[in-house]
């Protein structure tokens, strides 16, 4: 069980790493216009 | 930190220049000036009651109107003992950032704000799953089973993840909070804060100091559990306010940053808005939107008109036809000359009329607001007396108890509860050509049983046939129509319209259209109900004293005729009268008979002669009418029923019975010619067709409904609740998820208004 007093940092340290994933990917504006990317398809130009 | 104050100052000051007010300002008739701002910063109607407070205490400030639910603003203030600057650093004292509302960069800070909020939200969650996992043990294991530096080292990495959630998802409650107590205010904000903030301090002296007074039992997981529910709960009704709200600023910001102009050489260069000019021409392709009113020079296109008349079909437009700013080109490429910009164009005249609209706050959710104050306040008695009876059986647990009593009592749902579910109507109605100009005449509409149609242009088309003219010995009646028509283009009555477009179009017909036009009058002044005099000056000879109106106002003999009349007088007495035929609307009867199935009952009031009033109402089913009414008869007549206890509802062509639609508890008018400025209607039908009155009518009531399930709502959710929070039985958490869900449910079911009025609605039955 001694594994565990390594691992419990570890996830934190996790949690932070995909924190600073999400935000970038908020601030590159991934999640600004969900419908957009979809409907390209369907126009002309 | 320094540079951004700088810049901010630079920002404001460059909005005292004059030529800024212009962009989100307009004069007043007393010479001071109205502005439209967005408000950054805003959270609930306290903040709004705040913010008046702040800007009115700027001298020079005259009124102060803000909306909760929409963010704008309207600040009404002297340019002689103030400037934008001094007020909106005045704001900016109260913990508000004012942004003029037309400015393009309002839409870049609200676009930086929502992605700020989604991060916010996406933090707290990350953080709620982590935390519970660490808080799991806790809960499926035996005192013992665990190690004690185990049990340490799970609430360790506990208080580690839950602090970016205080320090950061927290952040716009603390700050709103801190506002609040600097100013000796209370919002909805500050319990919140103040239970996320004992709750933090309760669980880190258990990590740190477990033999301490609140001894060892840590709330981390409920902690980031209540923030995430509070700030998904936040999100969500911010994105649906914004789809509320959003068929207002899909109208509020219809045209186009940038337009592509064509210079002297013949290329085309991309220039702001604002810079356009009256003769410009600009290339406009499919799927643009128009940024002023236009004549096309080239190309074939269809436009989509549907926001500005209410006409929901796409129109085709050709070469030389008329386009209007804010009117979207559906297919082909044109190019457009201006021939008016800015606040001259229908579009802005719509769009100040909406502006103001959405501001005004109807009586109910007045009554909210003022409740919301003494409630809160009655929420930290409440919780601090929760806290003090529970403090000797464990003062951790009696900390929780209160923190769940502030978070679960906030009020939101009581204060969005009305202006929603209005805005959203107010919206819907928009979308189909109706406007709405208060907001609480939506209530008073729900309330109404008698509908009164003003007949000329209400019931009958604009548009008449001259049928007869007769006139004295003499007079040729030709010249009569001439000199008639020279009087009646001065006057905006329907009767006068058609006259007119009867002269000309007879003048064009015999080659005399530029002699028609070329008649100038002078001393034009008008009396509502009987006509309009004015000194026409004939080329070459004398001036002539005219007076067109009514029989009585000309002194004309009669004709023995039922039809509409209208006679033209000199100084020496009658000279003509010109007979006209008119045709009732084609949709009249059908509305009629809808309202009365609605159980409503129908009456015609009207100025033009009993016979002529008998056969119209005939022919659109209405028993009760009245003729020969003169504006001060149909006033008191309309007071007469509301003294008899029923609620009125005027129909006119929003001009000439300005006193009566006024008096009305609710008041349309069908505005196609009318300017929209000049109308003093709570509602505008833009596609002049009476068929949506009776989708109006039934949108009302419905919209009535709604705001009393929500206030309902609102009310059993606070009631059932704080005692269960009192009680100890809720636990925080579950406070966050209650709070959070109750005000997804009021703005989701005001969504319910927003649907569009086509479905079912026999206006849209044809296309």
């Amino acid at each position: 069980m001694d594994i565990l007093f390594l691992l419990i940092p570890l996830s934190v340290g996790l949690v932070f790493f995909i924190l600073g994933g999400l935000w970038w990917a908020v601030h590159k504006g991934q999640f600004e216009d969900i419908e957009a990317e979809g409907e390209r398809i369907l126009r002309n130009d | 930190m320094h540079d951004a104050a700088a810049s901010e100052k630079d920002r404001l000051k460059l909005l005292d220049d004059p030529q800024e007010w212009a962009h989100f300002s307009h004069a007043e008739h007393d010479g001071a000036c109205a502005s439209s701002v967005v408000f950054e910063g805003m959270h609930c109607a306290a903040c709004a009651i705040a913010i008046e407070e702040a800007l009115l205490q700027v001298p020079g400030v005259q009124s102060v109107q803000v909306s909760a639910a929409s963010h704008r603003g309207r600040v009404v203030w002297s340019p002689q003992s103030t400037r934008p600057s001094l007020w909106m650093t005045a704001a900016e004292r109260a913990g508000y950032r004012a942004v003029p509302a037309n400015d393009a960069h309002a839409h870049e800070r609200r676009r930086q704000e929502a992605r700020r909020m989604v991060w916010r939200v996406a933090v707290a969650g990350l953080c709620m799953m982590q935390v519970m996992m660490y808080a799991t043990p806790a809960y499926v294991t035996a005192p013992g089973e665990i190690t004690p530096d185990m049990v340490a080292l799970l609430r360790w990495a506990s208080w580690v993840l839950s602090l970016p959630v205080l320090l950061f998802s927290c952040a716009p409650f603390f700050r709103a909070a801190w506002r609040d107590l600097r100013q000796r205010q209370i919002s909805m904000d500050l319990p919140v804060a103040l239970g996320m903030l004992a709750t933090f301090v309760v669980s880190s002296l258990g990590t740190f100091e477990p033999d301490g007074p609140f001894g060892a039992e840590v709330y981390f997981d409920s902690l980031t559990m209540f923030v995430f529910f509070l700030l998904a709960g936040r999100w969500l009704e911010l994105r649906l306010r914004d789809r509320t709200a959003g068929a207002l600023e899909a109208v509020l910001n219809r045209l186009p940053g940038s337009v592509s102009r064509r210079t002297a050489d013949g290329g085309w260069e991309p220039v702001s808005v604002r810079r356009l000019a009256v003769g410009d021409v600009l290339e406009v392709l499919p799927g643009q939107a128009l940024a002023g009113d236009g004549t096309i020079l080239s190309g074939q296109t269809q436009v989509d008109e549907a926001l500005l008349t209410g006409e929901s079909r796409p129109l085709s437009r050709g070469v030389g036809e008329r386009v209007i700013a804010g009117s979207h080109n559906l297919s082909g490429r044109i190019e457009v000359r201006i021939d008016q910009v800015g606040a001259a164009t229908r579009y802005a005249q719509i769009v100040a009329l909406m502006e103001n609209a959405s501001l005004t706050r109807p009586s109910m959710a007045l009554v909210a607001d003022r409740m919301a104050k003494p409630f809160l306040v009655l929420v930290l008695f409440a919780a601090a007396a929760a806290a003090a009876y529970g403090w000797s059986s464990g003062p951790a647990h009696a900390v929780m108890v209160a923190v769940a009593v502030l978070v679960v009592t906030c009020p939101c749902a009581l204060s969005l509860a009305t202006p929603a579910a209005m805005l959203a109507t107010a919206g819907a109605l928009a979308r189909s050509g109706v406007l709405v100009r208060r907001l609480e005449a939506l209530q008073n509409l729900a309330e109404v049983d008698t509908v009164v149609f003003d007949k000329t242009g209400t019931l009958t088309s604009d548009a008449f046939a001259l049928a007869e003219i007769h006139v004295r010995d003499g007079v040729l009646p030709e010249q009569a129509l001439f000199w008639a028509a020279a009087l009646a283009r001065q006057s905006l009555h329907p009767v006068s319209r058609a006259l007119w477009s009867q002269a000309r179009q007879r003048a064009q017909h015999v080659g005399q259209l530029a002699e028609l036009e070329g008649q100038t009058v002078s001393e034009v002044s008008e009396t509502a109900g009987q006509g309009v005099a004015g000194l026409l000056l004939c080329r070459g000879g004398q001036p002539m004293a005219l007076r067109l109106g009514s029989a009585a106002y000309c002194q004309a003999p009669a004709t023995g005729s039922d039809r509409l009349q209208v006679s033209l007088a000199d100084d020496s007495g009658w000279l003509a009268t010109f007979e006209l035929q008119e045709e009732v609307r084609p949709e009249a009867a059908g509305v009629v008979a809808q309202l009365q199935a609605l159980g409503l009952s129908v009456q015609v009031l009207s100025g033009d002669a009993p016979q002529a009033v008998a056969l119209v109402a005939a022919a659109v089913g209405i028993a009760a009418y009245r003729g020969g009414c003169t504006p001060q008869d149909k006033l008191l007549h309309m007071r007469q029923l509301q003294q008899q206890g029923h609620r009125v509802a005027m129909v006119g062509d929003g001009l000439n019975d300005g006193p009566v639609l006024a008096g009305a508890d609710a008041s349309f008018a069908l505005g196609q010619a009318v300017p929209l400025a000049q109308s003093k209607a709570d509602f505008v039908l833009m596609g002049g067709q009476l068929t949506v009155l009776v989708e109006t009518l039934r949108r009302s009531r419905q919209t009535l409904r709604i705001v009393k399930q929500n206030l309902a709502w609102a009310a059993i959710y606070n009631a059932a609740c704080v005692p269960l929070a009192l009680l100890g039985w809720l636990p925080a958490w579950g406070a966050g998820l209650g709070m959070a869900l109750s005000s997804l449910l009021v703005v989701l079911n005001a969504l319910r208004l927003s649907a569009s009025i086509s479905a079912g609605s026999p206006a849209t039955e044809d296309h």
